[in-house]
């Protein structure tokens, strides 16, 4: 009966419930929202790093980590793919050799990594073969190379233009080679795009005289969620000579800004949550004082301060369930709209390529906002709650009932 | 057996700083079935000493005691549930709750006694019945006559079988028919349940009906007599 009395209540003066639950719902659809475009581009960050270079899990020599130095390199092959080979979970692999050095054309020079990769396996761990903009991929062929679009530009190469690539060899010297441009690059990241050439792991080998060792293996598990258990049974498959990496490991500016976010969205929650407690104490209050005569017959008939906290509470909590649902269901309905498609946010364009998150941004529905919504925004009513209800219980039902 | 019994009750309140003495040693003992009516001008302290009875309001001085029991050593709860069993109100302007219908009026006060909805209902009925406000169980307050909201106030009063009943002017709004109809079912009740009802009014067609005939001027009992058996 407590709930049939809240209800009614709540609908004694439309304009200003409406008000409040348009207030709620705009907040708890605007809270979805924010936190969906945050998450989907924190996402976006992360997929765009671990497609465009790091891949789930790298293994290295031990500390090449912390000091890539060309020494630091693997020359027992074959024991780290028997490893990986034993290794559940484990969908795609690549070996790779990895070092700063310095590229030039006729006309500019650039630094940044050169890359060597297997032409046939890479594909399988990277996007770069998706993202050549003009001419091709690495068809295996000895001195290719791709580059970037934005190091293109620096170098004022095109396709077939000519570029000398000169890095650290293992005896000490510089090695270099002519490379040929087969193909442009265009990622998400413009600071990827300036840094980062490709050429085939042969070349790479034969021009820092590494013979068949190899610096790095890239790898990607079957689910990203058993990551860490891939690694944990590499480093348990491989001595202590060797290092295995998650992007975990690998990303950690970027695991700490997405943590940062989660943290930010929650300073988002307390901010939204708190203007709404503003609104449902202002509307309780005023419901409050306009029942107060109500309040003191209820409670001279015998209604105990427990009942009527509870009264107050109930039509608050009602208000907080109807708005997070509605709320709930616009935002999710918002978010599943533009989540295949995408908002183009091109004209912030400069600053999310920089950051790796790509023009269009893909917002995400995760079942944590959903938990976080459902629990805060009716316990946030509550709250907002709790001073009219106690305001209420406070009233004197010989002054109330008299009261005009 | 008595019901009520008031000792040297005091009240005094502060109205914008100047106290006001509303009662002034009152001594008052009613028993079980009076039909009792406290009368007086406006502000000689009938209003207050209705909420005094009914444990509404406090005595600066004095005792009041309920069926034997000092309330002034019960907590706000224990008063809460005392009123809730054993006292029944009706009010001068009604104050049914708008949002109930009169049905759900009458059944509110069994509610908070925590009785099963099913009970609720056939005892609702049942005390609609015999106050022959049948037709009004689905109506809300706004759909009923003044007459109609009062009796639906009394069956809310009487639906918990309480000892007492307090009316705070209970005819003021209503016309005098209507007033004469609801004081008719009131002495109904009185008689055939032994009811106690205490009423405050300066309604000449309520005092008219007292048994018991209480008058207070300047917030002392003027005269206390017995008018009719």
């Amino acid at each position: 009966m407590l709930l049939t009395i809240a209800w009614r209540n709540i609908w004694r003066n439309r304009r200003r419930s409406m008000i409040v639950l348009i207030s709620v719902i705009v907040g708890v659809a605007a809270m979805m929202f924010t936190d969906g475009l945050s998450v989907g581009m924190i996402h976006q960050m992360l997929d765009n790093r671990i497609g465009s270079h790091t891949s789930h899990i790298q293994i290295h020599a031990k500390g090449f980590n912390d000091n890539r130095v060309i020494g630091k390199n693997i020359e027992k092959t074959r024991i780290v793919e028997h490893a990986i080979e034993q290794t559940p979970d484990i969908r795609h692999w690549s070996r790779r050799v990895v070092t700063y050095g310095l590229l030039s054309s006729a006309l500019s020079s650039s630094g940044g990594l050169i890359i060597g990769v297997e032409p046939e396996r890479e594909p399988n761990i990277t996007s770069i073969r998706e993202s050549i903009v003009e001419g091709e991929y690495l068809s295996g062929a000895p001195h290719e190379v791709v580059i970037g679009r934005k190091l293109a530009e620096k170098l004022q190469v095109g396709i077939g233009g000519k570029v000398v690539g000169m890095a650290s060899a293992l005896s000490g010297d510089v090695g270099s080679d002519l490379f040929r441009v087969v193909g442009i690059y265009e990622t998400v990241s413009s600071e990827f795009d300036k840094t980062h050439m490709f050429t085939t792991l042969d070349n790479a080998q034969s021009m820092l005289e590494l013979d068949d060792r190899v610096l790095e293996y890239a790898i990607i598990v079957d689910d990203i969620n058993r990551v860490e258990e891939a690694a944990a049974q590499l480093r348990r498959n491989l001595s202590a000579d060797y290092e295995v990496l998650s992007y975990i490991d690998l990303l950690p500016l970027l695991v700490a800004q997405m943590e940062m976010y989660d943290e930010m969205m929650y300073i988002v929650y307390i901010i939204i949550g708190l203007a709404m407690i503003f609104g449902i104490v202002n509307t309780m209050l005023m419901s409050v004082f306009e029942r107060i005569r109500e309040f003191g017959v209820l409670m001279a008939i015998g209604m105990k301060n427990a009942y009527v906290f509870r009264m107050v509470m109930i039509e608050a909590f009602i208000l907080g369930v109807i708005g997070t649902a509605v709320g709930l269901g616009l935002g999710a309905l918002f978010i599943l709209a533009t989540g295949s498609v995408g908002i183009d946010l091109s004209m912030f364009a400069e600053s999310l390529t920089a950051f790796g998150a790509g023009a269009i941004i893909y917002p995400k529905l995760t079942m944590t906002t959903v938990v976080n919504v459902v629990i805060i925004i009716p316990l946030t009513a509550l709250v907002g709650a709790l001073y009219p209800a106690v305001k209420a219980t406070r009233l004197q039902p010989v002054t109330a009932i008299r009261y005009v | 057996m008595e019901v009520i019994r008031l000792e040297q009750i005091e009240k005094i309140y502060s109205d914008n700083g100047v106290p006001v003495h509303a009662l002034r040693g009152i001594d008052l003992r009613i028993s079980q079935g009076e039909f009792t009516v406290i009368a007086g001008p406006s502000g000689s302290g009938k209003t207050t000493l209705l909420n005094v009875m009914g444990a509404l309001d406090t005595p600066t001085e004095g005792t009041v005691f309920l069926e034997n029991e000092d309330i002034s050593e019960k907590s706000r709860a224990e008063i809460s549930a005392f009123r809730l069993e054993k006292l029944g109100f009706v009010f001068q302007a009604f104050n049914l709750i708008p949002v109930l219908t009169a049905m759900e009026n009458i059944e509110f006060a069994m509610m908070l006694l925590g009785i099963e909805e099913k009970h609720r209902r056939d005892r609702a009925r049942e005390i609609m019945s015999e106050l022959g406000i049948e037709e009004l169980a689905g109506k809300r307050p706004n759909e009923m006559s003044g007459g109609q909201q009062q009796r639906v106030a009394v069956a809310r009063a009487i639906v918990n079988n309480p000892s007492i009943i307090l009316a705070d002017e209970p005819t003021a709004n209503l016309d005098s028919d209507t007033g004469a109809n609801l004081l008719d079912l009131m002495e109904k009740m009185n008689r055939d349940h032994n009811l106690t009802f205490i009423f405050s009014s300066h309604d000449r067609q309520v005092i008219d009906r007292a048994h018991r005939l209480i008058r207070l001027t300047d917030g002392r009992i003027e005269s206390d007599e017995q008018v009719k058996q």
